[in-house]
C-alpha cells in the first residue's frame, strides 16, 4: 500500500508541473495573439476574433497555473497564527486551511463544469467577432480547475494521512518541501 | 435585512478564514460565498461561475500577465544587474539612495502600465534583489514599492480613470491630463519621504564612493537599453501602433530581444522566466476570482449602496463630503479593490458630487488617490498580496512598512482638497 | 420579492433612466412586493454578460443591446442592418414586424420581451472629411463584430477591433480613426477631442431590450404580472419618445463643442444605400425563413 501511495503521489507532483508547462504555452500562445493583434492592424488585415481569442487563453492559463503555483507555494496566506503554532493544534489549523481551499477550488471545478454544460445546452455563443461556441473555451478553464481541485484536495488528504509530523514552514504551500 | 449585522457576517468570516491561515484567495471565495447563500437567492454557484469567467476571459486584463512576464525576463537576463549598476553612479549619494529607483522606476512604469500590480511586479522584480544586495532596510524596500506602484492608476494610461471616465461621463483625454501632475506630485512626495529617511537614519549605503565623469557617463550607456525599451512602449502607444492593452506584448519582445543582444537568453532563462510568470499570475488569477465573487456578493446583498445612501442622507457641506467619503473609501477599500468599490457605488455617489459643486475631473483625480491607498490597505490589498508573493514577508509585516506611503497619500488628499487646481490646470489649458 | 436589474450603460444615459422610471414605477404599484433594483453601468453584470446571466436565472430581468446578440440568432441583428431602416418611423415599424419574431426566438431560450427602446440614429464618425465611399479608403475603422468588420471592408477601409472600454484611447492615439455609431456615443466620451466629422448618415437605429427570465416571470401572480406588463408598455413609449427628443439634442451637441455635423454628400448617401442592399440580402441568406418572413412584413408595411 505505502508503495502504491509513493507511486502515485510520485505521479501527482509530476501531474502539476505538466499543469505548470500548459499554463506556460497558454502564456506563449496569449502573446502570439496579442503580437497578432498588432501586426495585423499594421497590415491592414482584419483578425476580429484575436481579442476574445487572447482572453480565453488568459482565463485557461490562469486555471491551468493555479496547481503548478500551489504545488510551488506561490499562493500566498496570513501566515501569522500558523507560525505561532506548533503539534495538534498546529496540524488541526492546517487541515482546516486545506479543507476550506480544497472546498473552494472544487466548487469552482463543479460551477465552471455547470457553466460548461449550460453554454454546450443552450449553445450559448460569443458576442464578439469570433462567434466561438463558449463551452470550449468554458471547458478549457473547467479542466483547469479540475485540476486546481485534485491538487487541493491532494494536500488536505496528505495533511490529514501523514499527521502533524509532516508539516513543515507554513510558507511552503503544498504542505512538503519543495 | 439589517445592513449592519449583514457587515458584521462578512467583516468577521474574512477575518476568520485569513487569520486561521486560509489562502487568501479561498478565503475571499468562501466569504462571499455565506454572504450570497445567507443573503440573497440567486443561485450562489452559478453566478459565481459566469462572473469569474467573465473577469477572467476579460481583454484588458491580459496586459497583466504580459508585463508580469516581462519582469521576470529582465530580472533574470540579468538586465536589471545592469540597469542598477548604471543608477549606482548618479544615485549613491543622494539621500535614500537607490531606494528612489523603487519609486522613479515604478513612476515611469506606471506611464506604461494601467495596472498596481503588474507596475509592482515587474519593478519589484527587479529591484528587489538589487535593493537586498546593497543592505537597504526590508521595510523601506517592500513600502516603497508598495506605495509607488499604485501610481500605475493616476498616471496614464489608466483603465480605473477610463472607467470612471465612462461611468460619469467625463472627458477620459482631460482625466488622464489631471492626472499627471497629481501624478508627479504623489511620486516627488515619496521620493522626498525616502530622502529624509536616508538623511534621519544615516542609512550607509554599501558604495559611499564619489562617482568620476567617466563612470557616470559609462552608467548612463549602461541604463540605455531599458530606458529605449520603456520609451519604445510608451511611444508604441502614442503613436497609435498598440493600444495600451496591448504595448504590454511588447514589452515581453522587447525584454526578450534585449536579453537575446545582451547574451543572456538562455533556453533556462527563457523557460524560467516564464514558469516565474506563471506562478505570480496564478496566484494573482485565484486572489482575484475570489475578490470578484466577494464584490459580486457585496453587490448582490447592496451594502456598499446601502452605506453611499447613508452618506447622501446625512446632508453634509461639500467639505464634509469629501472628508466622508475619503474615510467610506478608505474602509470599503480594505475589502474591495479599487475598481468594483468605484462601480458599485458610483450610481449613488454621483449625483452627491455634483450637487456640491465639484468638477467631476477633480473628483476622478481624487477618487484615484483613495482607490490607490486601497491597494496598500490591509486585508485586500493586492500590492500587499503581490509583495507577499514576491518577497516571502507576512503582510502585518508589509501592510506595516506600507503605512507611510498611506499617510503620504491621505496627505495628498488633503493638498489635492486644498489646491484642486493641481489636477484641474493642465485640463483647463488643454 | 427583490429584483436585480443589471444593465451595461452609465447611470445618467436616458435608457438608463428610462429603466429606472419604470423599475421605481413597478416597486411603487405593487406596493413593494415586486421590488426592481437596477444596477447602471455594469455593476452587478457587465455588459456582455447580461444576456447569459437573465438566461441562467442569475439575474431575473436585465437589459442588453439586441445587435449585440447577433451570434445567437440572426433576428437580433435585425436593426442594425445598415440603412433598411433609417428614420424613427421605419425603425418602429420594423420593430412591430419583427417583434413577433425576437418574441418567439426569446421565448425558445426561456426569456420573456417586456420591451425595446431605440439608440438615436448610427451616425458616420471620421477624423477626415468624407464627400464619397472612396475616401474611406485606408482609413481605420473600428470593427465590433462581422457585420461591422464586412462593412469596413466592403468601404475599402481597415477594420480594426477595439474594445468598448478603449474606445476614447484609440480615437486620441489614432488606434482608429473612423466608426459608424450614435450621436450619443460620441457625446458620451467626448468624441470631439479627437474626431472632426459627423455624417449623419443614420445607418440604423439599433436598440436595447428589456428582458425578463420566463420562470422568474412565472413566479409572480398575476395582478403583478399585469403591472409590470403595464408599465413595460410605458416605459417603452417614454424611451421611444425620449430618443427622438434627444437624437437632435446629441447632434446640436456634437456642433456645440466644435464638430462638422453634416447630412451625407448626394454621392456618399448613394454608395450607402447600395451597401447596404449588399448586406441585407447577406442577412436574409443567414437568417433563413424567419427572417425572411419578417423583412417581407416590413416590406408590406
Ligand atoms: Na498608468
Ligand atoms: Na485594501
Amino acid at each position: 500500500m505505502t508503495r502504491a501511495f509513493a507511486a502515485l503521489a510520485w505521479g501527482l507532483d509530476r501531474f502539476y508541473v505538466a499543469c505548470g508547462a500548459v499554463a506556460a504555452l497558454l502564456l506563449v500562445v496569449l502573446t502570439g495573439l496579442i503580437l497578432a493583434s498588432i501586426v495585423s492592424r499594421l497590415i491592414g488585415v482584419y483578425l476580429g476574433g484575436v481579442n476574445a481569442y487572447a482572453g480565453y487563453a488568459m482565463a485557461a492559463g490562469a486555471f491551468f497555473g493555479m496547481p503548478y503555483a500551489f504545488r510551488s507555494g506561490a499562493h500566498i496566506r496570513v501566515t501569522l497564527l500558523l507560525t505561532n503554532l506548533t503539534g495538534w493544534t498546529r496540524w488541526a489549523f492546517e487541515l482546516w486551511a486545506r479543507a476550506i481551499i480544497a472546498a473552494a477550488a472544487g466548487y469552482m471545478a463543479v460551477y465552471f463544469g455547470r457553466l460548461t454544460y449550460y453554454s454546450y445546452v443552450y449553445g450559448d455563443i460569443s458576442q464578439g467577432a469570433d462567434a466561438t461556441p463558449l463551452w470550449i473555451p468554458q471547458s478549457v478553464m473547467a479542466v483547469g480547475a479540475v485540476c486546481f481541485a485534485i491538487a487541493t484536495a491532494d494536500s488536505a488528504v496528505r495533511c490529514l494521512v501523514e499527521g502533524r509530523h509532516s508539516l513543515t514552514a507554513p510558507e511552503a504551500d503544498g504542505g512538503r518541501d519543495t | 435585512m439589517n445592513e449592519g449585522l449583514l457587515i458584521a457576517i462578512f467583516v468577521l468570516s474574512l477575518f476568520a478564514f485569513l487569520g486561521s491561515g486560509v489562502w487568501v484567495g479561498a478565503s475571499l471565495l468562501a466569504c462571499a460565498w455565506i454572504g450570497m447563500e445567507l443573503f440573497t437567492s440567486r443561485p450562489t454557484g452559478d453566478s459565481m461561475a459566469m462572473i469569474l469567467w467573465s473577469a477572467q476571459s476579460s481583454w484588458t486584463l491580459t496586459a497583466l500577465p504580459m508585463f508580469i512576464w516581462m519582469g521576470e525576463i529582465l530580472f533574470r537576463s540579468r538586465l536589471s544587474e545592469v540597469l542598477f549598476q548604471g543608477l549606482t553612479p548618479w544615485l549613491a549619494r543622494l539621500p535614500g539612495g537607490l531606494l528612489h529607483v523603487n519609486v522613479a522606476g515604478c513612476a515611469i512604469f506606471a506611464a506604461i502600465s494601467g495596472s498596481s500590480a503588474a507596475t509592482v511586479a515587474t519593478v519589484g522584480k527587479m529591484s528587489i534583489p538589487e535593493l537586498r544586495a546593497r543592505q537597504y532596510p526590508e521595510r523601506m524596500v517592500v513600502g516603497t514599492l508598495a506605495g509607488a506602484g499604485t501610481l500605475g492608476l493616476l498616471i496614464p494610461p489608466s483603465i480605473s480613470l477610463i472607467i470612471y471616465g465612462v461611468s460619469v461621463n467625463e472627458s477620459i483625454a482631460k482625466l488622464f491630463i489631471a492626472g499627471l501632475l497629481p501624478g508627479a506630485c504623489l511620486a516627488l512626495m515619496f521620493m522626498a519621504y525616502v530622502a529624509l529617511w536616508g538623511l534621519l537614519s544615516k542609512h550607509k549605503s554599501a558604495d559611499r564612493v564619489v562617482y568620476t565623469m567617466r563612470e557616470r557617463l559609462h552608467g548612463l550607456w549602461l541604463l540605455l537599453p531599458v530606458v529605449l525599451l520603456i520609451l519604445g512602449v510608451i511611444g508604441s502607444i502614442y503613436s497609435g501602433v498598440a493600444t495600451a492593452t496591448e504595448a504590454a506584448v511588447l514589452g515581453v519582445v522587447g525584454s526578450l530581444a534585449l536579453s537575446a543582444l545582451h547574451g543572456s537568453l538562455s533556453w533556462e532563462a527563457f523557460r524560467d522566466s516564464l514558469l516565474g510568470a506563471v506562478r505570480t499570475s496564478a496566484m494573482i488569477a485565484f486572489i482575484l476570482a475570489g475578490s470578484t465573487f466577494l464584490s459580486l456578493a457585496m453587490g448582490f446583498t447592496g451594502i456598499p449602496r446601502a452605506l453611499a445612501e447613508g452618506i447622501g442622507g446625512l446632508n453634509l457641506s461639500p467639505l464634509e463630503l469629501i472628508a466622508m467619503l475619503t474615510v467610506f473609501y478608505i474602509i470599503l477599500g480594505m475589502f474591495l479593490d479599487g475598481i468594483s468599490s468605484i462601480v458599485l457605488t458610483m450610481a449613488v455617489i454621483e449625483p452627491l458630487v455634483r450637487q456640491a459643486g465639484f468638477d467631476m475631473v477633480w473628483f476622478g483625480i481624487y477618487l484615484m488617490i483613495v482607490v490607490e491607498m486601497a491597494q496598500i490597505t490591509p486585508p485586500i490589498g493586492f500590492n500587499l498580496f503581490v509583495l507577499q508573493g514576491m518577497t516571502g514577508h507576512d503582510m502585518g509585516f508589509i501592510s506595516k512598512a506600507s503605512v507611510p506611503m498611506f499617510l503620504i497619500m491621505v496627505l495628498a488628499i488633503v493638498g489635492l482638497v486644498w489646491w484642486p487646481d493641481v489636477a484641474l490646470i493642465l485640463p483647463r489649458n488643454m | 420579492e427583490t429584483w436585480d436589474m443589471p444593465m451595461a450603460y452609465a447611470a445618467s444615459n436616458y435608457h438608463s433612466e428610462n429603466n429606472a422610471a419604470f423599475a421605481a414605477a413597478v416597486t411603487e404599484r405593487t406596493g413593494g412586493a415586486l421590488e426592481i433594483k437596477t444596477h447602471p453601468g455594469g455593476a452587478l453584470v457587465p455588459g456582455g454578460e447580461i444576456f447569459g446571466a437573465v438566461r441562467r436565472g442569475i439575474a431575473p430581468i436585465g437589459e442588453r443591446l439586441m445587435s449585440a446578440l447577433g451570434n445567437e440568432d440572426p433576428i437580433f441583428e435585425i436593426d442594425a442592418v445598415p440603412f433598411l431602416a433609417t428614420s424613427f418611423e421605419e425603425a418602429r415599424a420594423l420593430y412591430d414586424a419583427s417583434k413577433a419574431a425576437t418574441e418567439q426566438v426569446l421565448a425558445e431560450k426561456g426569456l420573456k420581451l417586456l420591451y425595446a427602446v431605440p439608440w438615436p440614429p448610427q451616425g458616420l464618425y471620421s477624423t477626415r472629411p468624407i464627400e464619397s465611399i472612396a475616401d474611406m479608403k485606408g482609413l481605420k475603422f473600428r470593427a465590433y463584430n462581422p457585420a461591422t468588420s464586412q462593412l469596413a471592408e466592403l468601404m475599402g477601409a481597415i477594420p480594426t477591433s477595439i474594445e468598448t472600454a478603449e474606445l476614447s484611447q484609440a480615437f486620441a492615439t489614432g488606434v482608429a480613426e473612423s466608426m459608424i455609431s450614435s450621436g450619443s456615443t460620441g457625446y458620451d466620451r467626448k468624441i470631439w477631442e479627437f474626431v472632426d466629422y459627423w455624417y449623419d448618415v443614420q445607418a440604423w437605429l439599433p436598440k436595447n431590450m428589456v428582458i425578463v427570465n420566463q420562470a422568474a416571470w412565472d413566479g409572480l401572480d398575476e395582478a403583478t404580472q399585469a403591472i409590470v406588463l403595464e408599465e413595460a408598455t410605458k416605459a417603452e413609449d417614454a424611451g421611444w419618445a425620449e430618443a427622438q427628443r434627444l437624437a437632435d439634442w446629441y447632434k446640436e451637441q456634437l456642433a456645440a463643442n466644435g464638430m462638422t455635423v453634416a447630412p451625407p454628400s448626394p454621392t456618399l448617401k448613394a454608395e450607402f444605400r447600395d451597401l447596404g442592399a449588399t448586406m441585407a440580402a447577406e442577412w436574409k441568406d443567414r437568417a433563413g425563413d424567419l427572417g425572411a418572413e419578417v423583412l417581407e412584413a416590413y416590406k408590406a408595411e
